[in-house]
């Protein structure tokens, strides 16, 4: 993201380190980052004990994969947020079916106390996507988010949605690219 | 909102992917894509970092206190410090967790699992403390199979490098397969405890860094093992938690 990649990231030399076998620069990463890690688990799992158990693989991810983290791409932060997300969606999709029964409800970000905010310059980021997110009609706005949060397939959101799984599917893909263009203007 | 251009078919898919709409057959086809297609795969990273502001806005949540020991704990062996075990209890529940999953694992791997049940059932030893030692220089390689006689199926090929300190792993599964599982791979050297040589994604190719201390137990004979694990593999460090499917010995290429 462009603002990640002009702002200087004081965690980005934490991931030269981990990515050469150093457990106290993770030791370091894990302070700074495990509180708002621990948020994406909880907001996506909504359950403390699954989340704990994510949280911790996903620093053993990023213990192996810090050779791949891209400084020019991404800020740490985003990087491990979106590692998290991963982790925390694919232990969702673990408890089966049911995990999708619901409705799709209030699906709007819990703004909360961000102290990592400031550390992580993440604040640009967020308002320029919030902002091209609230240009979308509200229903592509909820179905992307409920997309996201959850990881939700096409084929569910048709369901929950009771539309036409193209409907769903067309929603989506129009939403994504403007939001593409939104993001680039 | 001006009205956008729509998204190239490719590009299209990556954002899907990125977002996690897709079904788990076209999510696996996805992940394949990235693994061939570096393009695509820079198409779902940048789609991945574009939406990722949203998690920004999260609530920041401390982690719960002694979370950090776990996790220090559950280090892979990519490093100099390998969790060990140094006490005879800690040795004896190890082994016996790891020869109860071995026995509770799939009937198709009891065959292969013939040469790790010959090791883990002696009697258990006091770990000998390794001493690094220069490589030695060997090529080795394994074929990690499953069945018997002539329905021996392969299902992973490993080749040791010791110029490159590395294990290059090759999964012969079909991409895809066993979806809501992983595959870990374990190093059974001697009578040591099995040491995680970390995850292997069906039908990808890995190369695995090894430390000093690891590479001193590449050796022919000691075996390759994998076993299937829930998503993030084996909460066991020191042995897999999941059935085994199946092992190999290394050899001289």
């Amino acid at each position: 993201m462009a603002a990640a990649a002009t702002t200087s990231d004081i965690l980005t030399p934490l991931m030269t380190r981990i990515a050469a076998g150093e457990r106290e620069a993770l030791r370091q990463l894990y302070e700074a980052t495990s509180a708002k890690l621990f948020g994406v688990c909880l907001r996506i799992l909504s359950d403390r004990e699954e989340s704990e158990d994510v949280l911790q693989d996903v620093y053993v991810t990023i213990w192996r994969r810090a050779d791949r983290f891209d400084g020019a791409r991404a800020s740490v932060m985003t990087w491990v947020s979106t590692i998290a997300r991963n982790r925390a969606i694919d232990r969702l999709r673990a408890r089966g079916p049911m995990a999708y029964a619901e409705q799709v409800d209030d699906m709007e970000i819990a703004d909360g106390q961000d102290s990592a905010e400031t550390l992580l310059s993440a604040a640009d980021d967020r308002n320029r996507l919030h902002g091209c997110l609230s240009e979308l009609d509200d229903r592509t706005q909820s179905v992307i988010r409920t997309a996201f949060f959850e990881g939700v397939t096409y084929e569910a959101l048709a369901n929950r949605m009771d539309a036409p799984l193209g409907t769903v599917k067309s929603w989506i893909r129009r939403g994504l690219a403007k939001l593409k263009g939104c993001l680039q203007s | 909102m001006s009205e956008a251009p729509d998204l190239s078919e490719n590009e299209a898919l990556a954002a899907e992917h990125a977002l996690g709409v897709l079904n788990a057959r076209d999510r696996a086809d996805a992940e394949m894509r990235m693994a061939r297609e570096p393009a695509f795969a820079a198409d779902v990273e940048a789609w991945r970092m574009r939406l990722a502001p949203m998690l920004s806005g999260l609530a920041a949540v401390p982690a719960p206190q002694g979370l950090w020991q776990r996790i220090e704990r559950l280090l892979p062996a990519n490093d100099g410090g390998i969790a060990s075990a140094n006490d005879n209890g800690a040795i004896m529940n190890k082994l016996r967790f790891w020869r109860n999953s071995a026995v509770g694992g799939f009937a198709l791997a009891a065959a292969s699992l013939a040469g790790v049940m010959v090791q883990v059932n002696q009697p258990p030893v006091v770990v000998e403390r390794q001493v690094p030692v220069a490589p030695q220089g060997q090529l080795l390689s394994a074929s990690v199979t499953t069945g018997e006689g002539s329905r021996v199926q392969p299902l992973f090929t490993a080749s040791y490098d010791p110029d490159r300190k590395a294990l290059i792993v090759t999964s012969l599964l079909p991409e895809g397969s066993d979806r809501d599982k992983v595959h870990q791979l374990w190093l059974i050297a001697g009578k040591d405890n099995p040491k995680s040589l970390g995850l292997v994604e069906s039908g990808k190719a890995k190369v695995i860094a090894l430390p000093t201390e690891l590479m001193a137990k590449m050796a022919e004979g000691a075996t390759l093992a994998v076993s299937l694990e829930a998503p993030g593999g084996s909460k066991n460090p020191n042995g897999p938690t999941g059935p085994v499917i199946g092992a190999g010995q290394l050899s001289r290429l």
